[in-house]
């Protein structure tokens, strides 16, 4: 008698565990379709030949490579390659003073550490965005505006980059402070003890800076157009193909902007997808750390 | 108000309890106010008593000081110089010829011209040998005001290098009172990979905060004091000048008609702020929920395939967002996909509003925007989720909590402990967060009462992007940015400084630990 | 091979707290000195100020007469054990352990003489190609030390080598660690909060508390001497029972009236209290749990109490006994003092009576706290 209930109880756990699970999985599967659908949206339309504007469909009617190589017709080109150097260069100098700055504040206690740590958070309360306006026409005092944007969205984008050493503090952080001490015992100078202990043990963060600065000169938008100011040499990916998709153009340009985000987002995503664990790594350790 | 002991509060019941809190914290206000202006207060007092300490310092070295000393305090590295210190003389030396120069040949006329802004704007003459009028451009507000700051900056680095001179010298009298070497040039520059090994770091990063961040916001602070706009450009048509805080008044007074629109910059201004404040509330909480939801429901015993549900997800951050948000953005538009579908299977009439309609358009943006946000909040929540000790389940699960219980009284109060800072910035980043209200409506639909020819204004519309609308707006009234992005800064502050001072985290750092 | 002296030495934090109070010390060629005290004593901070670790914040620290305030730690000629090993986690034993040699860029074959040498003597030698992470508590110490041996450093600093091991490593540790000396014959500076690490291991003691020295002396006079009461609870195991009492003189003999019993102070202790004139007055009296004695009988020369707890410890007993005011007491009886009879009969509540001989008497001054004899 007991048997039975104990073996009803059990199938009833049992029973409702697999309810649950079966709602998670239905609930997993139409959240991987919602994230999934705009981009798979954006590839196919990228295809589409019959027409350029927006449609209320998804799959083309005519398929066709028309809009890819159309887009060789246009500036993109020019845009692509003035988005990848700058990611290029700014995820070297980015990586290397975000290092220079977070090794620094976790590892030295100096007497203006912490008034140096409260201004950079006082700093990073004001709208950056605000700078762009004096930044602009120094910039452009420079030579380095429109058609020749790109060193300047360099300097931009490295110059302030010291602000972000947060989640590398973070990591920096959680290596025990012994090692260092031990290492200078041992006869090391403190530059010794960044080459030969603190660097080797920094693999995930450094790639992780990387990653993070190659991303993002690819989603700037608004220094990017500030600085290109109208300037089509001068624009990158992301300022170029919002311009295809205000009113005057969307109609001529929507495939061919399928297309070019298509090309934008193919190496991002494989680069990222390959360095997905350090990402992770990174932005967790970030959060806690806050 | 009444103080409990603890025995005495932990009798009282829930809703006493929680009334207690709330009247004990709003009791507490007065002395935080008070303690917040006795803190400045001492940091006043502090500042002047280092000032004042400093200035003895300075006059006892000079006093005490032998000949090579007090010639130092004219000509600086003179004392390193003669006392061996070739290299750290010289770079002394080389500071102030440089520092002197430029104030001659440039910073001393930038100075001067600070408190005017500039006198003479551009004039137009007649020229008659080639019968047309000439513009000649003369001072540049811009650059006065840039230079000037830059001078200023200058100075003040000049100060600090000629204390750290004299204190040199100081410093030096009395190593070789002991009979002790000074350190050599040499040793300097080893010390420069050793214990002075941040100062070399720092360098770079420092120089570049300060050029292209510092110096830029000192300078549209200054903006705000002035009516540098698209027609006061302070060169090619008119001089800028400093106009104290009118800027300030025009935003801040409820006068009809004085510019954004049919109503008052006061009106216009509350408008957004209380719809960035809405917007980063959702925008922040809904993320973390639904977010930390997903990341449980994957984690949950029993699901397979879990690296591919992440996977999936993790994969749309990496697509950058102006291509995704655009493309989103067009996908709810009237002729989109979005109505195109629900027309052709016969659940809707006619095309939803998304964008066209206020309420539609701010909904919608919160819920985009969840799209945007969870695969993120998933990476984070799955990290911290795991690191739970599982024995407080277990325990939990001893004491008879059921999944529910579990998660309000051991998941929730862990998560919101652990990510409380993490909320806190994400929270003021939201306020911010201008990419995705800019390439999702671009602030639309307009909102007619408070936009004017010189600039739309939107339902939508955060600070950021209204901030940036006016600088772009036909009028370019950057004065008027200045004074939006100086209040932003006002309102991320106090959210920061009083939710920092509310944390649990910050207040008791070992509880879960 | 080398002396330290450090005079007035102190440390003062950035927020005004000092953690080291004008420390001197003269620690001689060759000897091992262990500094210990509760943690928070300064202990750590003094060892970290010697091995260039921290700033000092006032104060003259000399190592074979150099004065080594302004030097790096690399120019202190130091080697040093952490409390957590500090090994390299991307290097293999055999380049943690070479790391020093190779800064001081000596040729690979002297550093493998070296490394190979260490590691056979500390018995590592089969690791040598391992990773940190793939090695025990107990190997991970040997590497640590291998690191610190193999650079015939002039001094030798240890910092709580052997918290981090379980109690049957450490004592076997513990024993290593006196053989090594015996090897090195250098000079070492070994921080501990154990006093049993502290009273084996070394030469001379320095007993610290809230960053000041309480008492330096040898194992034996730290023991037998202590300066004062917290030295005297401090040193030894369980620690000595304190007792608020009087001290009586009469001619020239001294009681003590613990409990209302009336003992006579004999042996050495009489002589020294004659000798310094101390006159009738409140003390506190402290006696080691070793040295109470179980007798049978009440009687003027025995203290009436009830036992609380009785811990069996193998080779000991040791009861936790109160007295009629609740006074907490710790008696430390050898099991083989007892019979099996007598050993049953003590359970909770058994009437006990204790007494103790006047040589083993210790007279503390009930506010200063100091030794009326050695204070």
């Amino acid at each position: 008698m007991s048997e039975m209930q104990n073996s009803r109880r059990h199938m009833g756990l049992k029973a409702s565990r697999t309810l649950a699970n079966t709602a998670i999985y239905a609930f997993l599967i139409a959240i991987s379709i919602i994230w999934l659908i705009p981009f798979v949206c954006i590839f196919l339309q990228s295809f589409r030949v019959e027409s350029t504007h927006q449609v209320g469909y998804v799959i083309p009617q005519q398929w066709g490579f028309d809009n890819y190589i159309n887009l060789f017709q246009t500036d993109f080109p020019r845009w692509y390659m003035n988005t990848f150097i700058a990611a290029l260069v700014t995820a070297v100098f980015q990586t290397i003073i975000v290092l220079c700055m977070s090794y620094t504040l976790s590892r030295f206690r100096f007497k203006m550490r912490k008034p140096l740590m409260r201004l950079m958070l006082i700093l990073g309360m004001f709208p950056g965005m605000l700078t762009m306006i004096i930044l602009y026409r120094v910039l452009k005092d420079l030579g380095m505006t429109q058609a020749n944007s790109v060193p300047g969205l360099i300097l931009v984008y490295v110059a302030s980059s010291g602000m972000g050493y947060y989640v590398s503090k973070g990591f920096f952080d959680t290596i025990p402070k012994s090692l260092d001490e031990a290492a200078r015992v041992d006869g090391a100078t403190r530059f010794q003890v960044l080459k030969k202990i603190i660097l080797p043990l920094s693999k995930p963060i450094v790639i992780y800076t990387i990653l993070t600065a190659f991303m993002a000169p690819w989603g700037d938008f608004v220094f990017a157009r500030y600085i290109a100011f109208g300037a089509s040499a001068g624009k990158n990916v992301a300022v170029g193909l919002y311009d295809w998709l205000n009113k005057d153009q969307i109609s001529k340009c929507y495939t061919m902007f399928c297309a070019g985000g298509v090309l934008v987002a193919i190496p991002v995503t494989v680069l990222f997808m390959c360095l997905q664990k350090y990402y992770v790594e990174g932005v967790t350790g970030g959060a806690v750390k806050g | 108000m009444k103080q409990y002991t603890d025995l005495e509060y932990l009798k009282l019941s829930k809703g006493q309890r929680l009334l207690y809190r709330i009247l004990s914290f709003l009791c507490a206000i007065p002395s935080k106010i008070g303690g917040l202006f006795g803190a400045l207060w001492r940091l006043i007092k502090g500042a002047g008593q280092a000032v004042a300490n400093e200035t003895r310092d300075i006059w006892l070295t000079f006093v005490n000081g032998d000949w090579k000393t007090k010639l130092s305090f004219l000509v600086m590295g003179f004392g390193n110089l003669a006392r061996g210190q070739i290299l750290r003389g010289l770079l002394f030396l080389l500071f102030e010829v440089v520092f002197i120069g430029y104030m001659i040949l440039a910073g001393g006329y930038w100075l001067s011209m600070l408190p005017s802004l500039g006198k003479v704007g551009p004039t137009e003459e007649y020229n008659m040998i080639f019968d047309t009028y000439v513009t000649t451009y003369n001072d540049n507000s811009f650059k006065i005001l840039l230079y000037g700051v830059l001078t200023i900056f200058f100075i003040i680095a000049f100060i600090y290098t000629w204390r750290v001179n004299v204190k040199q010298n100081q410093m030096a009298e009395k190593i070789l009172a002991t009979g002790k070497k000074l350190k050599s040039g040499k040793d300097d520059l080893r010390s420069l990979v050793d214990d002075q090994f941040h100062k070399t770091l720092l360098s770079l990063p420092l120089t570049g905060i300060i050029i292209f961040t510092v110096l830029p916001i000192v300078f549209m602070v200054l903006v705000a004091f002035t009516n540098y706009d698209g027609t006061h450009d302070g060169y090619y048509n008119n001089l800028f000048t400093w106009v104290g805080l009118d800027n300030f008044n025009t935003m801040l007074s409820w006068t009809a008609g004085t510019g954004s629109g049919t109503q008052s910059y006061a009106a216009t201004f509350g408008e957004i702020l209380s719809w960035t404040l809405i917007w980063a509330f959702f925008a922040t909480f809904t993320n973390y929920f639904l977010g930390m939801f997903v990341a449980m429901a994957i984690n949950k015993k029993g699901i397979n395939l879990k690296k591919l549900w992440r996977t999936i997800l993790v994969m749309t951050i990496a697509i950058p967002q102006f291509i995704s948000l655009l493309y989103v953005s067009k996908m709810f538009a009237k002729n989109g996909i979005v109505n195109g579908f629900l027309m052709s299977m016969g659940w809707i009439e006619q095309a939803l509003p998304f964008w066209e309609d206020p309420t539609w358009a701010r909904i919608t943006v919160i819920i985009i925007n969840i799209w945007i946000g969870i695969p993120y909040l998933m990476l984070i929540t799955t990290g911290i989720l795991m690191n739970i000790p599982q024995d407080l389940y277990e325990s939990a699960r001893i004491d008879g909590a059921n999944a529910w219980q579990q998660y309000t009284k051991i998941t929730l109060p862990y998560m919101l402990f652990v990510t409380g800072p993490y909320l806190l910035t994400s929270f003021t980043g939201n306020m911010n967060n201008f990419n995705v209200i800019y390439l999702l409506t671009g602030g639309a639909p307009t909102n007619p009462a408070a936009s004017s020819a010189a600039g739309t204004v939107g339902y939508t519309d955060l600070l950021i992007t209204w901030l940036f609308k006016i600088t772009t707006g036909a009028e370019s009234q950057y004065y008027l940015a200045s004074v939006v992005g100086i209040l932003v800064f006002v309102v991320v502050a106090v959210i920061s400084l009083v939710v920092y001072n509310l944390l649990p985290s910050i207040k008791n750092e070992e509880d879960f630990q | 091979m080398a002396s330290v002296k450090l005079t007035d030495v102190k440390k003062i934090y950035d927020n005004k707290v000092t953690a080291v109070h004008d420390f001197n010390l003269e620690i001689a060629d060759k000897e091992f000195v262990v500094f210990v005290g509760p943690s928070g004593c300064g202990k750590s901070t003094t060892l970290r100020m010697i091995a260039g670790l921290e700033d000092i914040s006032d104060g003259i620290v000399e190592i074979d007469g150099v004065v080594v305030n302004d030097l790096q730690p690399k120019d202190r000629d130091i080697a040093m054990v952490f409390q957590n090993y500090a090994l390299y986690p991307h290097m293999t034993v055999y380049d943690n352990i070479a790391f020093s040699l190779r800064l001081k860029k000596l040729p690979e074959d002297e550093i493998y003489e070296k490394v190979t040498n260490a590691a056979e003597i500390l018995g590592i030698t089969e690791y040598l190609t391992r990773k940190p992470r793939a090695l025990s508590g107990g190997q991970r110490q040997r590497v640590a030390i291998g690191r610190a041996m193999v650079r015939n450093a002039k001094v030798f600093l240890m910092d709580e080598p052997l918290s981090n091991l379980d109690a049957k490593l450490r004592n076997q540790m513990r024993a290593e660690i006196i053989l090594l000396r015996q090897k090195l014959d250098t000079t070492f500076i070994y921080v501990t909060h154990d006093q049993t690490e502290a009273m084996t291991l070394g030469d001379r003691i320095v007993i610290m508390r809230d960053g000041i020295i309480e008492q330096v002396g040898t194992p034996t006079e730290v023991f037998e001497m202590p300066r004062n009461i917290f030295v005297a609870e401090f040193i030894g195991a369980p620690k000595m029972n304190m007792i608020d009492t009087e001290l009586v003189k009469e001619g020239d003999q001294y009681f003590v009236t613990p409990f209302g019993a009336k003992l006579e102070v004999t042996g050495d202790k009489k002589n020294e209290l004659a000798q310094k004139g101390v006159e009738s007055g409140a003390i506190k009296l402290g006696v080691r749990p070793e040295h109470m004695v179980l007798t049978t009988e009440a009687g003027e020369s025995s203290i009436p109490c009830k036992l609380e707890v009785n811990e069996m410890m193998g080779s000991e007993l040791h009861l936790h006994v109160y007295t009629e005011d609740e006074t907490r007491l710790i008696v430390r009886v050898p099991t083989i003092n007892l019979s099996m009879e007598q050993r049953k009969q003590l359970t909770y509540g058994a009437q006990l009576y204790i007494t103790f001989e006047g040589k083993v008497m210790h007279f503390f001054d009930k506010e200063s706290q100091l030794n009326l004899i050695y204070g």
